[in-house]
């Protein structure tokens, strides 16, 4: 499947990942913050910040995705050795529902980035065409008949028939 | 410009905060008598596993939501 015709440019090159020493980058020594608990502190703490607020109300505006906002917070703090790339993954819902909340409180229309703008739409053609079908079959169909079966049976009242039973 | 992978879109789709139970205040037991129940009431308390990280990222992620319905106005 040919997902991309153009050549990447900003990927890196074979071998880079080898020209450090291990273990002298921030992502491969241990965690600054383990657990999903702490990292959720860490971010939380981190954004409820005045001045990140700002910053981010700002990004926001600028109609960038609260999804890709999201991804690239928790891939900086991979990077930055602040959590695992597992507890990130973890945290981007979490992420994601804090940018959103930073938006609304901002009165922002921000893009979400939960919609694939790439999908075909349903044609209208295609809308017309059910409800065409449909229109044809609701008009076959009697509805005052229904509701008249519905009020015999609610008037049936069954008799009791035990030995027990009082003789009227 | 191609639409990349991006996992967020999956992850936060995969969070169905709809079916998490919200947490029910417990009843505290006021009587300190010898026939008192010595634990709190297990009723009402919901069977989540808050071992698994994903509860508490959810449980989390309901609170922020619960804030956002109080601005925006929706609950």
């Amino acid at each position: 499947m040919e997902l991309n015709n153009q050549p990447s440019f900003d990927a890196p090159i074979p071998g880079q990942s080898l020209t450090a020493e291990l273990g002298a980058r921030p992502w491969q020594s241990k965690p600054q913050y383990p657990t999903v608990d702490e990292a959720i502190d860490y971010y939380m703490e981190r954004m409820s910040s005045e001045e990140f607020m700002i910053q981010l109300a700002e990004v926001l505006e600028s109609g960038v995705p609260v999804t890709i906002l999201a991804n690239t917070i928790q891939m900086a703090g991979v990077m930055e050795g602040k959590h695992t790339i597992d507890v990130g993954m973890l945290v981007l819902p979490m992420l994601m529902e804090m940018i959103m909340m930073v938006g609304d409180s901002a009165g922002i229309e921000y893009d979400n980035g939960l919609e694939d703008k790439n999908k075909p739409k349903v044609r209208d053609s295609l809308i017309a065409k059910v409800i065409n079908t449909y229109s044809k079959e609701i008009e076959g169909i009697d509805l005052s008949t229904d509701d008249t079966e519905v009020e015999d049976e609610e008037e049936i009242i069954e008799e009791p028939k035990g030995l027990m039973a009082r003789r009227t | 410009m191609s639409r990349q992978y991006n996992p967020a879109v999956a992850a936060y789709k995969r969070m169905d905060l709809n079916s998490l139970p919200e947490d029910n205040k417990q009843e505290q037991v006021s009587s300190k008598g010898l026939l008192a129940r010595s634990s709190p009431s297990n009723k009402g308390t919901s069977d989540l596993d808050y071992s698994n990280p994903a509860v508490r990222v959810a449980k989390q992620m309901q609170v922020i939501r619960k804030y956002r319905d109080e601005i925006n106005g929706t609950k």
